[in-house]
């Protein structure tokens, strides 16, 4: 038993490690399903940093939040983003304006990026400082894919990991925000989601393809 | 209770106009659901002038600022619900594009301001701005064209993205809050912030870096430059009641959401910060909306910059300070959006006669549609702070008030761009008034409900040029103490 | 730090080499539903080719003949520098890490002058390729190292082994996650594995070792086989050295020293089915994709780098 408990706990006190990797992964990534799965990875790390606050406090707040974490970030979304996929019929293919090591290297420029923008904060808040600068390279990761990817699901799955970013800032410094908060803004995010699926299908049946780099009709 | 039959209306119509199969009972019910809901305006309002604030429950509140900006959805509810009696007639037929969809979608999204202004919450203020996004998005994409796709895309991720980092900015100033020893459970709810403010000295650089993304996140939704990209899209694609309500009632939903957090920040840590933001954001939105308009082609275009700049001037209003600049930013909230909506409206009718929104095609108007000219002319009279209109009270106050506190670089900008903006409108809408009409007029007849609606902008403009009534006054002042 | 162990655990480098070849064809001719050859072919295959006569081009000079026997010898002393059944290396040093780095690139070097001697386009063509591919590995492999040198507060290849031996499994800093992965993808390209090279394929578009020793015969074959073993061998043996040494024999004790042999054969036995599969299941990249993928080595290596400073 103990062993277990060690292996978790060094587990949890290295999920911003984990993290990073997926970062790295994503930005690898050639196929947009293999992103999916990543950010469904991240929200399970993150769900899982929830439960151990949880079974450390005994509060029923925290608990009910990492279920909502893994039924909505975990199962739902990716759920839905993988039928998106399956219906669209499309090429999986991540349109991305930069190579698979350039995206690596900036990769790795934001995550030592959002160790220097945290560092002044960590210490005056008295966090624990790679969390806190995984939930900024998270943010600055999903704004990276959503402007180097081209195709119109990669700027979804980019938001939803900046969201992630915000959510994992939060859990970090205040662990959580009131619970029917927390729902509010789960929902939300569900729906955006949703909404944006279906602008995604229109994307695709009036102009026929899904690089929103060609979306330029509209300018000046 | 008050509060909630506010929230419950345009929520049930919403659902209520769906089950209408015929378009003209649609109508009907939008009708009567515009005119109860106006009626449980009207009655808010009342009561909270006569209560001061009204609070249901832990996340409903009303207060005199909550008043004011109902009393605005109100007045411009009513004006796009008469219009689009007569803009139905034009809704090409689709899937989705009935009335009812129209409709409902449009009651849904009212519910959703409503929701805002009514927040007691600042976690709740921004759920309900998402949804406000969320629910008007499909209304920018309504007609399904390649423009309005992309333009409903671009609206979508743009203002989630913004919005996203307004997210960032509450927990920073919930964390403030939580450190300066407020209890958690209620450290989001906007008085006992403002009660706490005064102590967040401790946690500064906090409360600097939560205005700064909620002032980028917020601002977004605004349609502050840099973060302006999706507005001009938007506000041009969207139906012409609907670029009505997005330019008169939710940038002002959006500025009432950035109001809440900057007199938090300024109780909390002095003006000085936020307001050079706010200024500094002012100033470039104003500037950089003043040049674009002089190279506009297309008429809605032209109208949505017109909307940057004037929440703009809001925004130096709000940034100058003070009782006036305070008095004349919320003054000129309520101006631009009664002007907005007559100029929108009459841009519709020019749509429909014309068949196209290209300025540079349209020409002869003032001889072939009288009284929609009439209207486009008021219209820009007012847009361009021309007296005895309204808009011309509230940007001198602004002015006045900039010259007063010495910001006198703020205030030669402003008056430099209202001058580009009124050459880049006369230069405009002289071609298209004047000359003779080349092609063939598509039959337009103006309903009732036309007129009456540009009537009612017209007179309600002249109105506040000439003399703000005296409730209203006193609605305005109850406002502008919440706010100090 | 008894000698005589180091000696025979370097002897056992070169000496299980070919079957560790002869383990990873077999298991990927498995994978592909065929039966394969016998795991000890290619000891049999080293034995034919030392009978067999050796010949040169015409045109080759002395560099043809010396490029094999040198690649051989370098290949064998770096095989000293690897601990595998205790924590200490025959020729450990200070600074040893470098040196294997320089002395496989050693080898490496004279292996390509040899192609390039031998006067065939085949062998220039293959000595290009394997230029660009080991400058392009030499930087992630050398970060990599010195990051994990850094962490371990130490400059030999035994001194990294000895610490990680000493900490518990768990306790491994992110450091280590980030360099087993840069070392990975730099191991893949250092012995010429699938996605970077094809050990069996003789087809133009795809060879670059193999390009390279196509004039070769009889013993300088041998000889470049083996070696090409052996460097295969060492490699993983360094991989389980530094990041999962746990099993080896941390001081003189005879049981552990009875185990560790036992261990190593496991996580080699491990090692080996990875590459297997891996190779079975990914394609080749094309050679202009060969730099991005060295790129995403030095990507990790430089954030292994960092996180020794970032996180400790």
């Amino acid at each position: 038993m103990g062993l277990i408990e060690i292996a978790a706990a060094k587990a949890l006190a290295s999920s911003a490690v984990f993290l990073f990797f997926t970062l790295l992964v994503m930005a690898a990534a050639k196929r947009i399903s293999t992103c999916i799965v990543m950010f469904s990875v991240q929200s399970a790390i993150m769900a899982a940093e929830i439960l151990a606050v949880a079974y450390a406090n005994k509060s029923a707040e925290a608990y009910t939040i990492a279920a909502l974490v893994i039924v909505v970030k975990v199962l739902a979304i990716p759920y839905l983003l993988f039928r998106i996929v399956r219906n669209l019929k499309a090429s999986q293919d991540v349109a991305s304006s930069t190579t698979g090591a350039q995206s690596v290297f900036i990769m790795v420029g934001l995550i030592l990026l959002s160790f220097f923008a945290v560092a002044p904060y960590a210490r005056t808040l008295r966090v624990d400082e790679d969390m806190l600068a995984a939930s900024i390279a998270l943010l600055l990761a999903g704004a990276f894919l959503m402007v180097s990817r081209k195709k119109a699901l990669m700027q979804v799955i980019g938001l939803l990991i900046l969201e992630n970013g915000i959510l994992l800032a939060a859990l970090t410094t205040i662990f959580g925000m009131p619970l029917v908060i927390e729902i509010g803004i789960f929902f939300d995010l569900l729906m955006g989601v949703f909404l944006m699926g279906l602008f995604v299908f229109r994307i695709r049946d009036t102009f026929e393809h899904l690089d929103v780099s060609k979306l330029r009709r509209l300018r000046g | 209770m008050t509060l909630v039959l506010l929230l419950l209306v345009p929520f049930l119509a919403a659902l209520l106009v769906l089950t209408c199969k015929e378009s003209r009972r649609a109508v009907l019910v939008a009708m009567s659901a515009g005119a109860i809901e106006g009626a449980a305006i009207v009655n808010a309002v009342w009561r909270i002038l006569a209560a001061g604030a009204l609070q249901c429950g832990q996340y409903l509140r009303a207060d005199g600022l909550t008043a004011f900006f109902l009393l605005n959805v109100g007045v411009i509810l009513a004006l796009v619900l008469t219009y689009s009696i007569g803009y139905l007639r034009h809704i090409p037929a689709g899937r989705f594009s009935s009335p009812r969809w129209f409709y409902s979608l449009t009651f849904l999204f009212v519910f959703t301001i409503m929701a805002v202004f009514l927040s007691a919450n600042l976690g709740m203020l921004w759920i309900c701005v998402e949804s406000t996004t969320l629910a008007s998005a499909l209304l920018v994409g309504f007609y399904n064209t390649k423009g309005a796709v992309e333009a409903g895309w671009k609206y979508l991720v743009v203002c989630t993205v913004g919005i996203a980092f307004a997210l960032f900015g509450t927990i920073a100033l919930y964390l403030a809050a939580v450190r300066s020893g407020v209890n958690p459970a209620s450290a989001l709810d906007w008085t006992v912030l403002m009660n706490a403010a005064p102590s967040f000295g401790v946690t500064r650089d906090l409360v600097k870096l939560s205005f700064v993304f909620v002032a980028v996140g917020y601002g977004t939704k605004i349609g502050f430059v840099p973060m302006h990209s999706w507005l001009p899209d938007a506000h041009a694609e969207a139906p012409t009641p609907i670029s009505a309500l997005l330019s008169a009632v939710l940038l002002n939903c959006a500025m009432y959401a950035l109001l809440r957090f900057d007199t938090i920040t300024s109780h909390a840590i002095g003006g000085e910060f936020s307001h050079t933001l706010l200024l500094i954001f002012g100033g470039l939105s104003v500037t950089v909306a003043a040049l674009l308009m002089v190279v506009q082609r297309d008429l809605k275009r032209l109208l949505a910059y017109s909307s940057i700049e004037h929440m703009g001037i809001v925004a130096i209003g709000i940034g100058v300070g003070g009782p006036l600049g305070l008095f004349g930013a919320l003054l000129h909230t309520f101006n631009h959006s009664i002007a907005k909506s007559l100029m929108f409206f009459t841009s519709g009718n020019v749509r429909e006669s014309f068949g196209t929104l290209r300025m540079r095609r349209i020409h002869g108007m003032a001889r072939s549609m009288p009284w929609t000219s009439a209207g486009l002319v008021v219209g820009s009279l007012a847009i361009v702070g021309m007296p005895p209109f309204g808009l011309f009270i509230s940007e001198f106050m602004i002015l006045t008030a900039a010259f007063g506190a010495s910001r006198y670089l703020i205030a030669i900008l402003l008056l430099v761009s209202l001058s580009v903006v009124f050459g880049a409108l006369l230069h405009h809408f002289q071609r298209m008034l004047a000359g003779k009409r080349t092609d063939v007029p598509a039959k337009l007849k103006l309903l009732p409900s036309d007129f009456a609606v540009m009537g009612v902008c017209t007179a309600l403009l002249l109105l506040f040029g000439v003399h703000i009534p005296g409730m209203f006054a006193f609605l305005l002042q109850r406002a502008l103490v919440v706010l100090q | 730090m008894n000698p005589a162990i180091d000696l025979i655990q370097s002897l056992l480098l070169v000496a299980i080499a070919p079957l560790v070849s002869g383990v990873i064809a077999r298991l990927k001719a498995q994978m592909q539903n065929r039966r394969g050859a016998s795991v000890l072919r290619p000891y049999a295959d080293l034995l034919k080719l030392f009978r067999k006569h050796d010949m040169a081009p015409d045109t080759a000079s002395w560099l043809f003949r010396f490029a094999p026997a040198a690649l051989f010898a370098v290949t064998v002393t770096a095989a000293a520098f690897v601990p595998v059944l205790h924590a200490s290396a025959l020729f450990g040093v200070g600074g040893d890490f470098i040196l294997l780095v320089y002395l496989l690139a050693f080898g490496r070097f004279f292996l390509m002058l040899g192609a390039m001697d031998g006067g065939s386009s085949f062998g220039g063509l293959g000595a290009s390729r394997e230029a660009l591919v080991s400058a392009l590995a030499e930087a992630p492999l050398l970060l990599a190292l010195t990051s994990v040198a850094i962490l371990t507060h130490s400059i030999s290849v035994a001194g990294i082994v000895l610490f990680t031996l000493q900490q518990h499994p768990f306790q491994l800093s992110a450091v280590f996650v980030f360099a087993l992965g840069a070392l990975v993808l730099v191991a893949i390209a250092e012995t010429g594995r699938i996605p970077v090279d094809n050990p069996s394929s003789h087809l133009e578009l795809t060879m670059i070792h193999e390009a390279m020793v196509l004039e070769y015969s009889g013993a300088s074959l041998a000889l470049i086989e083996w070696a090409s073993s052996i460097k295969l061998t060492l490699i993983l043996a360094l991989l389980i050295g530094v990041f999962a040494p746990w099993g080896m024999a941390a001081g003189a004790s005879l049981v552990a020293l009875a185990l560790a042999p036992l261990f190593f054969a496991l996580k080699l036995a491990a090692l080996t089915i990875a590459i297997a599969v891996l190779e079975s299941s990914i394609a080749k990249l094309r050679m202009y994709q060969v730099p991005d993928f060295l790129g995403m080595a030095s990507a990790l290596a430089i954030l292994a780098v960092a996180f020794t400073a970032l996180m400790r």
